[in-house]
């Protein structure tokens, strides 16, 4: 889990309009079904939250399963009426939190 | 994007045959049984309608490691009525939540797409509930290919 | 041809005299100038790469996780050693006895190389899910006319009756017991209506062929960019145990490396064998930076998809005009064409146009040769890693019940050679992203 998330976004939007971002972040998503070449079960260790907040209000959520694909993608939409900054965060099994930020200027 | 009859929404595709996946997964699975309860807890019991999600997902994956899910809700996301939940749900992966998305008017859309895992052909479920107390639900069977020389 | 330089300077001045030497000496050093410039240019067309020692570990050992069956009795690249094909059919004198409840299971059977579902269509068999279509349909051979010892002798070693098969011989080869073959027979004898297809996926003549359309070099797409966006430009400005980093040498990659891979592999003179990019890797590290990159590891990886990624778009043009470049070629063509494994598979077999390809084994859709290199390496969903051509190779063996070479074998070198003639024109787009 060393690598920064990547996330795209537009810089800049009008105001009210709906901009779409895609998020991605390196995680194995150790499922907890899988066993070791020894028979033992691998335990589980999933992403288990996406969050995903503008100038301080949430917006987006999500609750991640297992069923989640390794290095999960998550895309969505935000309206925007103001300049601002995104928080995203991203919940691991033991709780250890990961945040990005990003930026939007709109007009 | 298909759209399904009210009456087949309203019932899960039964009795597939779930197929073992590419050797290190275990093989429990969940039956439709659990899949039906899941939905059952989210829906309280209640009809969902069908045709207004939009929901992207092939026919056939060559791989079930990672497939690609989108939704679109034709639905207003203001403050007064907007898409709060959204459910999706595997009938044969060995635990059938996929996902929750929690979404606010100022998501704008009610949309969202992810990649996701299946163990074997099965039905995918995508529900969703309103503020104002509605739901929704669009299914589809997805085929997780069998490879070829047994690997 | 230059006068005995005292006979040049016999003019009467000393500043004549003067002049005179000066003159031979930048004549004598700009021929040297000149020597020295064309060897070092003759010298700069050969990379350094360590010609000792392999560019895997020895002794190869199987990847940890891919099966790990005794193959050892059946062809290799390497060895022809299977047993011969029976001169003639078998006669069997009586009808056959058999299960046909255990036959249908056996067809289904993918711990048996398939088994025969992954090129028949079979009536109900393995509930018509996904059958393939490299063989007839045998969903009515019980109406066929054929009496049980034509049966049996086919599924036994379909050689006797078809020399050119590309069926496995399940009995010679010991894949099914005598009496197993005697159960599929008798499933084979209640083949006597069309399959029922669940849907019309499932149908492998009616199932469209699969068209890859992801953004394979979209970083939110395909793990595999990490590899060149970020891994890869780090590993090269990295110093190995020599002091230098490849951008030592090499400052501007993405200048320099443009359409290099594209022209790769090629006959390699001093190491005897054609080198591909990922073998090049580890030598030309090991004599130059000094690191020692084995093939297959994660920073060999890394860097060879870089390489090959720098010259995404050019067509793939390998030199096939020398005489050993030719002879390489006809070993891979040679290779190509050989049955190996249990299962007795030739690369042809599944991938000739005029056999197997663009045909279904079960789900999974055989691809011409044409189409099977401008994409590697690539990221695979299924794996969660990045292989390169060699790996996909040392796969096709194992999953055909045949021991698999090191990744920098001579054979894989001359077949890499004989798919990117197949493949000329064809533009890179690396890395590849597949299930």
């Amino acid at each position: 889990m060393a690598e920064k998330p990547r996330i795209r976004l537009p810089k800049q939007a009008g105001k009210g309009e709906v901009v779409e971002i895609k998020t991605l972040i390196a995680h194995v998503m150790e499922s907890g079904q899988r066993k070791d070449p020894s028979g033992k079960i691998v335990p589980r260790k999933i992403i288990k939250r996406f969050a995903c907040a503008f100038n301080g209000k949430p917006v987006f959520e999500c609750e991640l399963e297992p069923a989640i694909a390794a290095n999960p993608y998550l895309q969505f939409s935000v309206k925007v009426e103001e300049s601002g900054v995104f928080a995203f965060t991203w919940t691991d099994d033991d709780g250890a939190v990961i945040t990005a930020e990003e930026k939007i200027t709109v007009a | 994007m298909r759209f399904i009859s009210r009456r087949d929404a309203l019932r899960l595709i039964p009795g597939l045959t779930a197929l073992v996946w590419s050797g290190t997964i275990e093989r429990s699975q969940a039956t439709p049984a659990e899949a039906t309860t899941e939905i059952g807890r989210f829906t309280g019991g209640r009809t969902a309608d069908p045709g207004k999600i939009a929901l992207d997902l092939p026919e056939i994956a060559e791989n079930g490691n990672s497939v690609t899910l989108a939704f679109d809700i034709d639905h207003p996301m203001t403050p007064e009525r907007h898409v709060t939940e959204v459910l999706v749900v595997a009938d044969s992966n060995p635990s059938p939540r996929v996902a929750t998305f929690r979404f606010t008017p100022m998501s704008g859309r009610a949309a969202a797409a992810t990649r996701i895992r299946l163990a074997g052909t099965q039905v995918v479920s995508v529900l969703a509930k309103t503020s104002d107390g509605k739901l929704f639900v669009a299914q589809r069977q997805v085929k997780v290919t069998v490879g070829g020389c047994g690997g | 041809m230059l006068n005995s330089p005292s006979s040049l300077i016999k003019t009467s001045s000393r500043k004549g005299r003067f002049l005179a030497g000066g003159t031979l000496v930048i004549l004598a050093v700009s021929i040297a100038g000149v020597v020295s410039l064309q060897t070092r240019a003759q010298n700069a067309r050969l990379a350094p790469l360590a010609i000792e020692g392999p560019a895997s570990p020895v002794p190869w050992v199987r990847y940890a996780g891919w099966p790990n069956r005794d193959t050892s009795k059946f062809n290799s690249l390497t060895r022809i050693v299977s047993p011969p094909a029976p001169s003639s059919p078998r006669k069997l004198g009586k009808e056959v006895a058999g299960d046909p409840a255990a036959g249908q299971k056996l067809v289904a059977d993918r711990s048996r190389g398939g088994s025969c579902l992954a090129c028949h269509v079979m009536g109900p068999a393995g509930g018509a899910d996904l059958p393939g279509n490299v063989g007839p349909d045998l969903s009515e051979i019980g109406n066929a006319g054929r009496d049980d010892e034509w049966l049996f002798n086919y599924v036994n070693d379909a050689r006797v009756y078809n020399p050119d098969t590309v069926m496995p011989p399940w009995g010679t080869h010991g894949i099914f017991s005598q009496s197993e073959i005697g159960d599929i027979v008798a499933f084979l004898k209640t083949l006597k209506s069309p399959a029922k297809f669940k849907t019309a996926l499932d149908d492998p003549m009616k199932r469209p062929a699969p068209v890859e359309q992801r953004d394979n070099l979209d970083a939110l797409v395909n793990p595999a960019m990490w590899q060149v966006e970020e891994r890869a430009p780090t590993l090269w400005k990295t110093a190995g145990p020599a002091g230098a980093s490849c951008a030592s040498c090499h400052s501007e990659p993405a200048q320099s490396f443009r359409t290099w891979a594209a022209a790769m592999p090629k006959w390699e003179a001093r190491l005897n064998k054609v080198l591909g990019v990922e073998e090049f890797v580890t030598r030309h590290a090991r004599a130059t930076t000094g690191q020692n990159w084995l093939m297959q590891t994660e920073e060999h990886t890394a860097l060879s998809t870089y390489l090959r990624y720098l010259a995404n778009g050019a067509p793939i043009a390998i030199d096939t005009a020398g005489a050993e470049v030719k002879a390489a070629y006809q070993r891979g063509e040679a290779l190509s064409t050989r049955k190996i494994g249990a299962l007795n598979f030739s690369c042809a077999d599944c991938h000739g146009a005029d056999k197997s390809a663009s045909k279904w084994i079960r789900g999974q859709w055989l691809g011409e040769l044409r189409g099977q290199l401008d994409h590697f390496p690539t990221w695979r969903t299924s794996q969660q890693s990045v292989w390169d051509i060699r790996k996909r190779f040392q796969w096709c063996q194992v999953a055909i019940w045949a021991d698999d070479l090191p990744p920098d074998a001579p054979e894989y070198g001359d077949l890499e050679l004989y798919l990117a003639s197949q493949n000329a024109g064809q533009k890179l787009s690396v890395p590849g992203i597949r299930h």
